[in-house]
């Protein structure tokens, strides 16, 4: 049976070493909560596995300026729970409480998460709405920053090559101006993978009363998280009220119908992205809690 | 009660608690011994098909692997996992160790045998398999339509059957109402997977450990395939992790058997969660129509009904499920006619067998959402409707012609209609607003053993130690839920000892007598009152020895504590122990006594239980908000043990109500691997659940116990469907009520789509 | 790959493969069982263990990533053969049936009172979202946890007492006790006189002195018996 190499870079340099002789076999290990069950698949061994839990140098998160940084091996525990996160990016908290158990929070990284680029990435539909930058490094020691969207192909695919590893989120940090959502609709209350999941983030100027700089990000949708960009454009400019939340709701719906067109799912989720558009808008708490009109 | 009972009654822990909390109890699949291999299974990817050739040569050329087996180099004796004793009717050997025709995605074709667990699953990946796809039969209704396409050469209805029992009398001016009701395939789910593991032996016998849930059965079906006579093959059961019927049937030991019988090696089989989901067995999905005609008052005149049952690729022991689901609708409402037809038909899909409840959960689905309609039609309570039509104490069973015994179901309903709030919570109504609440009851009723179908006995024996300790001899098979416990408080009761004080194993085709095993709701009911019947011989036994020494007639004495007490004069007593010293002294070694308990009756067991739930009407998510779960339990042995597996089979109900279902896509693949998309209740979504005890002496049970396990799980789900269904206003019946179907009917009640995943 | 690993405070030096599991280092290279597997892919909790005090799934963990840290399985848990705290709250509580599900469930737990020694029922209940129990329906876990934290929790069982509370059976009739001293001491009178070997069979202080007895060989067909069975031969 193949014997699988393992390498614990102990820093950068050494992780810059590791990739240098990487080829598209090799695996890296963050949490391990996804790829463990993947490598042990026969066939699936990689040659060699470069275990990133040596490196502590990339469980991070730290204001830099006007930027919110989040090393790749920060893990959903982390993230849950850090105070910067609560302040300055809320959604990202609220999707990392929501992954899997306490037990895949405590080991899944965000990293790893977005590298095994699941099309129900509660990590990516905030990201996605935060406007994240993915900073990875490569086998030849260069740094590259792009945007989430460029790394984020589709279902199970990014454009990461084999000798590039995450080491990076960034993205501006949310201020007391803003507010954020992330709302998910499994198949029960906790530990279930997203059917449908959203982001939401706003600036809400007070003095005119209306919102500015509307984002929305659905998952589970289509084969990446994405965002409304017709539907952010509708919102700016209007007052926080029910009529704002009813025209996000109807917009989160033709945004999944124009996503997932003839999918079997469809009838369903479009359904369900009104239920999952109130629960974000009612997180805000930028009016008094709405519901739908009645079935 | 009129009874004093010192034990009876109590809340005791499970027997090996300590070893459990401590991780210090082996299970099957924590076994090993020196020099064991492991065994893997390669299982077919098509659902219908030949197996044309058995590449294994890469595979075998890999180091320590000992041999690769298929229907190439194996018995093609057919036998049947469901078999309890040679010569039974209705069950169907229709299965070999290996396929050569596979039937459905997951069948049996080949096993690695490797000197270790990861060797064997790489290897597996190296098995060339040829097949030669036959077209599959998916559904039922493409079984049924097919005649030239047969899943077994006996053609695709395993089993089909009519009870027709009573007069219908004049339906003039009845109101007849209507039903349709479906019910998924889902699966057992037990936490531990199946395992067995196997060793020959150089005299031409063979161990066999398992989790199955009777051993003597196992080892007629393991000792015929291998040629063996039975006293060389012996069968012990091991500490599991739960079956819920799962185990009950030989899915994995005959092959595990061979695997170490021609390797001439120990040979353990653990299944991974995906090949239990899929190749293992599930609880076998059903259709049911009912067709009920009534007084304007709600009084039944007629029941008709015919239910078609998904047996999957092999028979298994759905002909008797499948008559069995015929049997329980008369258990809980009288009706001056009763008509139901039954069927089982075989599909290229996974195998259907015993489960939870054996038939009750699914046809008490169909009936209580039924009776809802028919409540609904008549502008009646639906509790109310219920009072009208309920069995009494002491009524006879339409369908089966015997005593149902003292039969409380009424009065469940009735004090948990009180308990719950019924009518106040009922009158409330449902809401307008986006989260809709609704309650609902549900009825339910099983038996106790199979008295009255099937020969229904247990043997066992006891004995006294030197100490005055015990030691019951008996084939107990605890599955997890307490009967070696059960077993210690009966015998503690009658003997006047601490439970603790008495020692019960598990069964071994070796040394423990014949019983036959986990399953029929058998056990309290049957195997319990053996053990009462045993411990009273012993205890006339001791009586008699303590009457010569204490020289008082037996009349004057009572057991209590360990010792033989003279009534009204404390000062006198002989200890258990001194009894052993002098009657072993006095040349009678042991105090001990055998019996073989022949089960005089079978009466019927009942919940009734009511559910409130919330519905999410944007997302489809129902949570059940609180339950009452109502149990006519006779007496319970272990109060607190007889909540507890109330507990848990209300969390099996309310998946089967709301979320669990395994279905075949057109590749006959079921897309359920393992639990990240088969979800069951978890912790979070636990209502807390109310247990409700009637007790009440009558029948033959031990102290009038009767059966628990499997009459808790029984109106789980339709108390919850009929709960949304009034928070909706919806007539939904197709189980499960997953968010698809709850916004179909809100949104196209035409056209509800059926359900699907992410 | 060697692998230096501290499980429940002792240090391990192990030889495995380099995607073996932490979970299978520690049933089939430690022996300790009692992290058990239900699912393989971290869903079901059964292969909880606390990894530098945070409760993981062994199974979708790779050995290599325990080195340097911490371990606490099941096992770890009772010191000095006693049963920690949690522990017997479940058995106090009726929260074990099949007990598959209990390590687990009793890792998860454990992590979560290091964390947070008075969680609410709903955080325990979020802890205890990733175990899975087909046996119990939680309740009763739950009240063993909150009991467990000093919570008053309304018992779901209470126990009788245990056997050693209960008084000694001991027989007071008189003229049988009577009977009874008069047999014991016969007896012990035979056996005494049994035992003591006749004078001349002691050896001379020169004779060469006979080792103790060889013990009997271990029987490998030793029936299994009782219920707590290992099933070793």
């Amino acid at each position: 049976m193949p014997v699988t190499q393992v390498v614990t870079p102990a820093d950068v340099d050494e992780l810059v070493e590791a990739l240098k002789t990487a080829t598209p076999q090799t695996r890296l290990l963050a949490g391990g909560t996804d790829l463990v069950r993947d490598i042990r698949r026969p066939g699936n061994e990689p040659d060699v596995l470069i275990d990133l839990t040596g490196l502590g140098g990339f469980t991070y998160i730290r204001l830099d300026g006007d930027t919110l940084r989040v090393g790749a091996t920060t893990t959903f525990t982390e993230l849950q729970w850090d105070p910067l996160v609560h302040e300055h990016a809320l959604c990202l908290g609220l999707a990392a409480a929501q992954v899997g158990s306490v037990q895949i929070r405590n080991a899944g990284t965000i990293g790893g998460n977005i590298a095994n680029a699941s099309p129900c990435a509660d990590g990516a539909t905030a990201l996605t709405a935060l406007g994240a930058d993915v900073t990875t490094i490569d086998g030849g020691g260069v740094a590259t920053t792009r945007p989430l969207g460029e790394v984020l192909l589709g279902p199970g695919r990014t454009s990461l090559r084999h000798d590039e590893a995450i080491t990076e989120f960034s993205f501006p940090a949310l201020g007391p101006e803003h507010r954020s959502a992330f709302a998910k609709i499994g198949s029960r209350t906790a530990v279930s993978v997203a059917r449908l999941s959203a982001a939401l983030v706003v600036r809400f100027d007070a003095a005119a009363g209306t919102l500015a700089d509307v984002r929305v990000s659905l998952g589970a949708v289509g084969g990446a998280a994405f965002r409304a960009a017709d539907l952010e454009q509708s919102l700016a400019g209007r007052p926080a009220d029910e009529e704002t939340a009813r025209l996000f709701a109807e917009g989160c719906v033709v945004a999944v119908q124009q996503s997932i067109p003839g999918r079997y799912s469809l009838p369903y989720k479009q359904h369900a992205a009104v239920g999952l558009a109130y629960d974000a808008w009612n997180m805000l708490a930028l009016s008094p809690p709405c519901e739908p009109a009645l079935a | 009660m009129t009874e004093d009972l010192q034990y009876v009654g109590g809340s005791y822990p499970v027997h090996d608690v300590a070893q459990k909390v401590t991780g210090e109890l082996v299970y099957g699949s924590d076994f090993s011994m020196p020099g064991m291999l492991h065994a893997k299974l390669i299982l077919s990817t098509i659902p219908h098909g030949m197996v044309k050739r058995v590449d294994a040569s890469r595979a075998e050329a890999m180091p320590g692997v000992v041999k690769v087996f298929s229907h190439e180099n194996s018995p093609m004796t057919r036998f049947c996992r469901a078999r309890i004793h040679p010569g039974q009717d209705l069950a169907p050997h229709d299965e070999t160790l290996f396929s050569e025709h596979v039937r459905f995605v997951g069948d049996r074709v080949a096993a690695v045998v490797a000197t270790s667990r990861a060797t064997a699953e790489a290897a597996a990946a190296l098995v060339e398999i040829e097949y030669e796809e036959l077209p599959p039969l998916l559904t039922v209704d493409e079984a049924l339509a097919s005649t030239d396409v047969l899943v077994h050469s006996t053609g695709n209805i395993a089993y089909e059957s009519e009870f027709d029992k009573g007069e219908r009398p004049d339906l003039e001016g009845a109101v007849i109402v209507s039903s349709s009701t479906s019910t998924p395939r889902v699966h057992h789910a037990a936490l531990e997977p199946h395992v067995c593991i196997a060793r020959g032996h150089s005299t031409g016998g063979m161990t066999v450990w398992t989790t199955s849930q009777g051993v003597y059965a196992a080892r007629t079906v393991i000792a015929e395939l291998l040629s063996m006579e039975y006293h060389r093959v012996r069968v012990i059961k091991v500490p599991m992790g739960g079956s819920f019927g799962g185990k009950t049937e030989y899915i994995i030991e005959p092959v595990c058997a061979f695997l170490a019988h021609a390797t001439r090696r120990p040979v353990k089989l653990l299944l991974d969660r995906e090949e239990c989901m899929v190749a293992t067995m599930v609880r076998p999905a059903t259709w049911t129509t009912i067709r009920t005609a009534c007084t304007q008052d709600g009084v039944l005149l007629d029941f008709e009904a015919a239910s078609t049952l998904d047996a999957g690729a092999y028979a298994s022991s759905t002909p008797d499920y499948s008559i069995h689901m015929c049997k329980k609708v008369t258990k809980l409402y009288r009706t001056p006619h009763y008509r139901h037809m039954s069927r089982a038909v075989l599909t290229n899909t996974p195998v259907g067998g015993a489960c939870r409840g054996w038939g009750a959960p699914e046809i008490a689905a169909a009936t209580e959402i039924h009776m809802d309609r028919v409540a609904a039609a008549l502008r009646l309570d639906p509790v109310e409707l219920r009072l009208k039509n309920m069995v009494e104490p002491f009524d006879t069973d339409l369908v089966t012609g015997l005593p149902l015994g003292d039969a409380r179901v009424r009065e469940c309903l009735e004090r948990g209609a009180v308990a719950f709030d019924w009518a106040a919570r009922r009158a409330r109504p449902a809401g307008r607003g986006r989260l809709r609440r609704g309650v609902g009851v549900a009825a339910g009723a099983h038996k106790n053993g199979m008295f009255g179908a099937f020969p229904e006995a247990s043997n066992m024996s006891l004995k006294m130690n030197e100490d005055g300790t015990f030691e019951l001899n008996a084939s107990l098979h605890d599955p997890g839920c307490g009967i070696v416990t059960t077993m210690k408080i009966i015998v503690g009761e009658v003997l006047g000892v601490h439970p603790d004080r008495i020692a019960a194993g598990e069964a071994d085709t070796a040394t423990t007598p014949f019983d036959y095993g986990t399953y029929g709701s058998r056990v309290t009911y049957v195997v319990g009152q053996c053990a009462r019947v045993t411990a009273e011989k012993v205890k006339g036994r001791l009586l008699q020895a303590a009457s010569e020494l204490l020289k008082e007639p037996v009349v004057h004495l009572y057991t209590r504590d360990g010792a033989v007490r003279v009534e009204h004069d404390p000062e006198r007593a002989v200890a258990y122990r001194d009894i052993a010293r002098l009657s072993e002294m006095r040349h009678v070694p042991s105090i001990a006594a055998s019996t073989t308990y022949y089960a005089v009756s079978n009466p019927a067991s009942y919940s009734v239980q009511f559910a409130e739930v919330e519905v999410d009407t944007a997302t489809g998510l129902v949570a059940v908000n609180d339950f009452l779960a109502v149990a006519d339990v006779g007496r319970a042995i272990n109060r607190g043990m007889v909540e507890a597996q109330y507990q848990g089979a209300v969390q099996m109900g309310i998946g089967y109500a709301l979320y669990e279902h395994l279905d075949v896509d057109e590749q006959g693949r079921s897309g359920i691997d393992g639990f990240k998309n088969y979800h069951m209740v978890n912790a979070p979504d636990m209502p807390d659940i109310q247990v409700l005890l009637v007790e009440h002496e009558g029948d033959d049970g031990p102290f009038s116990a009767k059966s628990v396990g499997e009459i808790a799980t029984v109106p789980t789900a339709p108390a919850i469907v009929n709960a949304v269904n009034n928070a909706l206003g919806t007539a939904l019946s197709d189980l499960p009520l997953v968010p698809e179907r709850i916004i179909g009917a809100l949104h196209a009640p035409e056209g509800v789509p059926a359900c699907s995943s992410c | 790959m060697q692998l230096l690993l501290t499980v429940n405070g002792m240090q391990y030096e192990v030889e495995a493969r380099p995607t073996a599991r932490l979970l299978d280092v520690l049933r089939d290279q430690l022996g300790l069982t009692g992290t058990k597997e239900g699912c393989g892919e971290g869903e079901c909790g059964a292969c909880t263990v606390i990894v530098d005090g945070k409760a993981v799934n062994a199974c979708v963990m790779l050995a290599v990533q325990a080195r340097g840290k911490d371990v606490l399985t099941v096992e770890g848990l009772a010191e000095g053969g006693d049963l920690d705290l949690l522990q017997q709250k479940f058995v106090e509580y009726g929260a074990v049936q099949c007990g598959y599900c209990t390590p687990g469930m009793l890792m998860s737990a454990k992590a979560l009172l290091m964390a947070n020694p008075v969680p609410s029922e709903q955080d325990i209940r979020i802890a205890l979202a990733g175990n899975l129990c087909r046996c119990t329906g939680y309740a009763a876990i739950v009240a063993a946890v909150k009991a467990a934290s000093g919570h008053d929790a309304t018992p779901a069982m209470v126990l009788p007492g245990e056997a050693d509370e209960l008084t000694v059976e001991v027989s007071t009739d008189p003229e049988t006790l009577a009977i009874v001293q008069e047999v014991v001491e016969a007896a012990a009178a035979e056996l005494t006189e049994a035992a003591a070997p006749a004078p001349e069979a002691f050896p001379s202080p020169d004779a060469p002195v006979a080792g103790p007895p060889a013990a009997p060989a271990p029987s490998p067909e030793a029936p299994a018996g009782s219920s707590d069975a290992e099933g070793g031969e």
